[in-house]
């Protein structure tokens, strides 16, 4: 079943910041792209590079794993460089009420 | 029976004749008559002074700059061999300049470097059988030319740095897009202070019927070549790409650290032959990776005999279905040399097929290593491939390891794996004395033998230089 969790308000995270979230097993990076907010998993699919630590781009809304370089589409989780081939996990984010919430299964 | 003494003798002897004429054919020097030569270590003002000496545009100097930080905080790798612990970075040239710009005819080379070229052979290689040629000596391109016909239909092969200033969207979008700068040290290394190397651009459909060659020649000491190539065959195209390198013999050592990206689109195929000759005292620390899309195959026929220690695995991305790749890898390893060489084949998506062709020969103490990585991920069903790694040691001082890597994650698949490893054997050498075949020669006809698997994928010339250079590092192979 589909389950809402809080973030934080949005005001918390302003463009160009990025959050990490834990829910259950998951870590789940938070990051606001221009006033866009995006929701990832945490974990590159190559090695498990934590992507929350690795340099983000706001405005070409990507981020780059730390460990070997790999640069994710923060709206697709789709890699955009190698090594990594397989996207990440993407989760749908809703603004409500000026907070930041997820949907997580 | 032999005393230690005369054991020694007979080594040392067999160590004279190891790649016995490289000195005369590949490690002669010229003078050294260079616009720029850098000072020794690595900054970030060689850096910059290397963008600036290229005009380069903002984003390529960021993108160096970068990569140098990533350079820095990697630690350097202590996997693969030893001898990495002794490549010392603040004892290399990172940058040297032999010519103002590649030029389009031999005649405008300068004349030291035309002459190295010339006894190389490759003007000559040239005018026989290429479609089009680069020359690189230190860090830059010197000569580069394509054949009138190829230009006409579209065909783009230049050095890289030209590429950057006249295909500067082309580059944009690719570079760096297989191997990202953070991929591991060395390519962060490459990605930094990378000069030269080839940029090849096969229009849709478009059939390259004579291989393209780039040769690479280090002259100085202590140089650090960091060449940067990128292939982008278009849907349906071909191409063929060879390389060769040779650099002078001296007591301290140089580092070559390439990166090369090819790019097959669906139903395109590239081969990418390598015949690596360094001399015994270069670094060969190099990242290749090629990505296939659908119906696309990406082949790499990678020989290895010469340099200290190689380390390179050359990878393929299987990403579109029914997509291809095959690796086809010898290495020699002799006296004082580590040749770490494999393949890594990843099967991305259903239906995909690959091939794994690995041989070593070790002698004289050498030693021959195969490192592979095969991988079907989940989803990538009714994929196929075969592994197959073989080692030949000719003595008892020689060593060969293995290390393939498997993950298999999906049911539908055939993976094969076989790996052997043998010895000269008596049997094989008593009965060809038996037929009147001297020692020397008979160990020569196993080994190539052994290895003709390989040798007969290669164009003929190379085979006859592959098999030329292989018999050269036999003699005095008995003892």
């Amino acid at each position: 079943m589909p389950q809402i969790i809080e973030v934080c308000p949005l005001t918390e995270l302003p463009p160009g910041a990025v959050r990490l979230v834990e829910w259950e097993d998951l870590e789940i990076g938070v990051f606001n792209c221009g006033g866009m907010v995006y929701a990832i998993e945490d974990r590159c699919t190559h090695d498990d590079g934590p992507l929350v630590e690795g340099e983000f781009n706001q405005e070409a809304c990507t981020v780059e794993c730390p460990r070997h370089g790999s640069l994710f589409d923060l709206k697709t989780g789709k890699p955009k460089t190698l090594p990594a081939y397989v996207p990440v996990d993407t989760f749908p984010v809703i603004i409500d009420e000026e907070t930041i919430k997820l949907e997580v299964e | 029976m032999a005393t230690p003494e005369t054991q020694v003798l007979t080594e040392n002897e067999q160590l004279g004749n190891i790649n016995s004429d490289y000195t005369e054919r590949y490690g002669f020097h010229d003078a050294e008559n260079y616009l720029y030569k850098a000072p020794k270590g690595l900054t970030r003002q060689t850096v910059e002074m290397i963008s600036d000496f290229k005009s380069e545009p903002e984003w390529m100097r960021e993108f160096r700059l970068k990569a140098l930080d990533y350079f820095l905080a990697r630690k350097q790798p202590t996997w693969g061999s030893p001898m990495l612990a002794e490549v010392d970075y603040d004892n290399i040239r990172y940058f040297v300049r032999a010519s103002e710009t590649p030029s389009r005819s031999w005649d405008d080379v300068p004349e030291d470097v035309k002459r190295t070229f010339d006894r190389l052979g490759i003007p000559e290689a040239e005018r026989k059988f290429l479609s089009g040629v680069g020359a690189q000596y230190e860090s830059e391109v010197v000569y580069h030319q394509v054949h009138k016909d190829l230009e006409a239909q579209g065909v783009i092969f230049t050095d890289m740095d030209t590429a950057l200033r006249e295909h500067e969207d082309i580059v944009r979008e690719y570079f760096a897009t297989i191997i990202p700068p953070n991929d591991n040290k060395l390519a962060a290394l490459n990605s930094a202070v990378w000069s030269g190397g080839s940029f090849v651009y096969v229009p849709e459909g478009v059939h390259v019927e004579m291989p393209l060659q780039a040769y690479f020649r280090i002259n100085t000491e202590n140089m650090g070549q960091f060449e940067r190539t990128l292939i982008i065959a278009a849907p349906g195209s071909y191409v063929h790409y060879v390389e060769g390198c040779t650099a002078p013999t001296y007591s301290s050592d140089s580092l070559h650290s390439a990166v090369v990206e090819l790019i097959a689109q669906p139903g395109a195929r590239i081969r990418y032959t390598t015949v690596q000759n360094w001399s015994m005292n270069v670094f060969n620390l190099v990242t290749k990776r090629a990505v296939a899309y659908e119906d696309a195959t990406v082949e790499w026929v990678d020989c290895n005999l010469g340099s200290k220690l190689t380390m390179k695995y050359p990878s393929i991305y299987l990403l579109g279905e029914r997509a291809h790749g095959e690796v086809l890898s010898i290495a020699f390893a002799g006296a004082g040399q580590h040749q770490d060489a494999g393949a890594k084949i990843i099967h991305a998506a259903p239906n995909t097929t690959s091939n794994i062709f690995a041989k070593s020969i070790s002698k004289d103490g050498g030693r021959g290593s195969y490192r592979g990585l095969l991988e079907v991920a989940k989803g990538a069903h009714g994929s196929k491939s075969k592994v197959v790694c073989d080692a030949l040691l000719l003595d008892e001082h020689s060593r060969s390891d293995t290390y393939p890597t498997i993950r298999i994650g999906e049911n539908d698949v055939d993976v094969g794996h076989e790996a052997t490893v043998s010895k000269v054997g008596e049997d094989q050498l008593f009965y060809l004395r038996s037929h009147g075949i001297p020692e020397e020669e008979a160990s020569k006809l196993i080994v190539n033998g052994f290895i003709e698997p390989i040798t007969k994928e290669l164009p003929m010339e190379y085979a006859v230089e592959m098999n030329r250079l292989i018999e050269l590092q036999m003699e005095g192979s008995i003892g």
